[in-house]
């Protein structure tokens, strides 16, 4: 008899301490498919959230290998950070498909999709797969237009007021500071680039047609000759007259491209390799938030166009 | 707990129905010595796949499946009639002659659709942890089938890969039973390829197979010997894979290696002792 009141209050303690866990202000948990939008989302939910990136940030978000804590981080979100411009397409519909999670399933609160809200480039009016890897949505690499950024902080900053509703001041108040931050950075950047209005570069993967529209240069001839296929001999040829005949002086090479390919156009030109990233992470120099990405790409590739052949002679 | 259980029941499941067929066709293989036969016609499947993508055809149009399937049975074709006669050229060479082709072609398919470059990782890596429920039955219901067939001709395939000459001299139509043998195979090969990658159906089909023969004479126990074998490291490369977060078919082969190592050591230990 003794005994089972020893149970039943060990019992009643145990509800006591396990309720008492469960109703504490527990934290949001977040997961972002690829670093931008984590840091944005640190930025943001900083103490309020737990922040989990799939992707690496040297790793092309287009291929992700599936592991299976990716299921277990997305079984446990409250909140599911993404492009949703297709990026994502090859890999992220099946691990949400085995985590079995309805807060994240499309259309709730929980899902965001960050393209959504914002006008992407280069949608195309026909599909046609003789054209390459194309998303028949638009090019999904809009976060490295800073403007961009911006509109998705916004979303986020909304997204975890909704979910969070007990802290929606404190996210309010963050983005406030974030957006002012980034807006007054974003001023500076737009005058670094100034001087080089029109410039041309090369890069190696359609990625930075939101970046060069920002910046007023042209990021528009690319190693590949079709977006998703491995360079060619005839295609490099033909890029390193136009880049000779051009006096084109820079290559912007991501982390998993083969940098291989820019070394030998850059050997035969004389073109300076910039290594670029899209990802808070994904280049020495760029760790930490959105805003120090961006700044360290502004100052990376400014500094190469200002030690470039033509600037010097422009300036005798 | 029940987590781990939700999230790896399904891959658990295709790691415990599928490999059954390809234990017992690996014994097949290993007898006769066509050790890469499976990668020269997982290669040429893939490159049926490559060949449907440059037509326009989505990887997952039936169109596809078609393609891949009617390049296997071509494969088989060249298989069969390359069954070893003569002593000069061994049929192993032929088999890596197909599988290299086989992959360059590829490549160069690839080279002019950006959709292949995908498709061909995943037909060498697998997603074995994202498979679907619907692949997994139908998959194992079309082994079944294939399993049915094996067991009604099993005189005719054990002949075939265990005893040719005593089937010859029986007046058993070689070629024939080759070929069938050669289709139901590629059949398997690659409808498993899709779902666990050439790496994993590789290790499936050749490592049970060479344990079971360290150990075993009798082929009903050199059966069981593998089927323990396969069944053993599935589970270990499982839990391994999802407690320190590996990708799951790598895990799984790198399981069913250790396998071999113990088991080899083993046998050298059993070795020694006898004497």
């Amino acid at each position: 008899m003794k005994k089972n009141i020893i149970i039943s209050q060990t019992i009643l303690m145990l509800t006591v301490v396990l309720t008492l866990a469960a109703s504490s202000p527990a934290k949001l948990n977040v997961v972002a498919t690829t670093a931008d939008f984590g840091a944005i989302a640190r930025e943001l939910g900083d103490d309020l959230v737990i922040v989990s990136i799939l992707a690496k940030p040297t790793e092309d978000a287009h291929f992700v290998d599936a592991k299976p804590s990716y299921i277990v981080k997305l079984a446990h979100a409250d909140v599911l950070i993404e492009g949703g411009a297709e990026l994502e397409m090859g890999w992220l519909p099946p691990l949400i498909d085995g985590a079995r999670n309805s807060k994240i399933e499309l259309g709730r609160p929980g899902r965001v999709r960050c393209a959504e809200s914002l006008a992407l480039l280069e949608v195309p009016t026909t599909l046609d797969r003789s054209m390459g890897d194309i998303h028949a949505l638009g090019n999904p690499h809009f976060m490295t237009d800073p403007v961009n950024a911006r509109l998705a902080a916004e979303r986020i900053g909304a997204v975890f007021a909704t979910v969070d509703q007990q802290n929606a001041v404190t996210y309010r108040e963050r983005l406030a500071a974030f957006t002012k931050r980034l807006d007054e950075k974003l001023a500076v950047w737009q005058k670094q680039f100034e001087p080089f209005k029109d410039r041309q570069v090369v890069a190696y993967h359609n990625s930075w047609p939101y970046f060069a529209n920002r910046f007023g240069i042209k990021i528009d001839l690319f190693l590949e000759p079709k977006p998703g296929i491995p360079p060619t001999p005839a295609h490099l040829a033909d890029m390193v007259t136009r880049m000779k005949a051009e006096r084109i002086e820079v290559i912007l090479v991501e982390p998993y491209q083969n940098r291989k390919t820019a070394e030998k156009v850059s050997a035969e030109t004389g073109a300076v390799i910039v290594d670029f990233a899209q990802y808070p992470g994904g280049v020495k120099g760029a760790e930490g938030g959105y805003i120090e990405l961006m700044g360290y790409l502004v100052n990376t590739l400014v500094t190469a166009l200002k030690n470039s052949e033509t600037s010097k002679e422009q300036k005798k | 707990m029940s987590e781990a259980f939700g999230i790896m029941l399904w891959p658990f499941l295709a790691c415990l129905l599928l490999p059954g067929i390809l234990v017992y066709m690996g014994l097949h293989i290993v007898r006769r010595e066509i050790i890469f036969v499976d990668l020269a016609l997982a290669q040429v499947a893939a490159f049926g796949i490559c060949v449907a993508i440059l037509l326009g055809h989505d990887s997952h149009d039936w169109q596809t499946t078609a393609w891949s399937a009617a390049l296997t049975f071509v494969g088989a074709g060249v298989l069969t009639l390359t069954r070893p006669g003569g002593k000069r050229i061994p049929q192993e060479a032929l088999i890596g002659i197909v599988y290299v082709v086989a992959a360059a072609a590829s490549f160069l398919l690839l080279s002019r659709s950006p959709e292949g470059n995908e498709e061909l990782r995943r037909t060498l890596v697998g997603e074995v942890l994202l498979v679907r429920p619907g692949e997994v039955l139908q998959t194992f219901a079309l082994f079944a089938a294939v399993g049915v067939v094996h067991v009604i001709f099993r005189r005719q395939f054990l002949l075939l890969s265990f005893d040719p000459e005593r089937g010859r001299s029986e007046g058993l139509r070689l070629w024939f039973w080759d070929f069938l043998f050669y289709v139901l195979f590629g059949v398997v090969v690659t409808s498993f390829v899709r779902i666990g990658g050439v790496l994993l159906v590789f290790s499936y089909l050749i490592i049970p197979a060479v344990c079971a023969n360290l150990f075993a004479t009798l082929l009903r126990t050199q059966l069981a010997v593998g089927w323990a074998v396969a069944t053993l490291s599935s589970v270990a490369g499982l839990y391994a894979s999802y407690k320190l977060d590996l990708p799951t078919g790598a895990a799984i082969v790198c399981a069913l290696g250790l396998a071999m190592l113990l088991t080899g050591t083993g046998r050298g230990i059993g070795v020694i002792a006898k004497r």
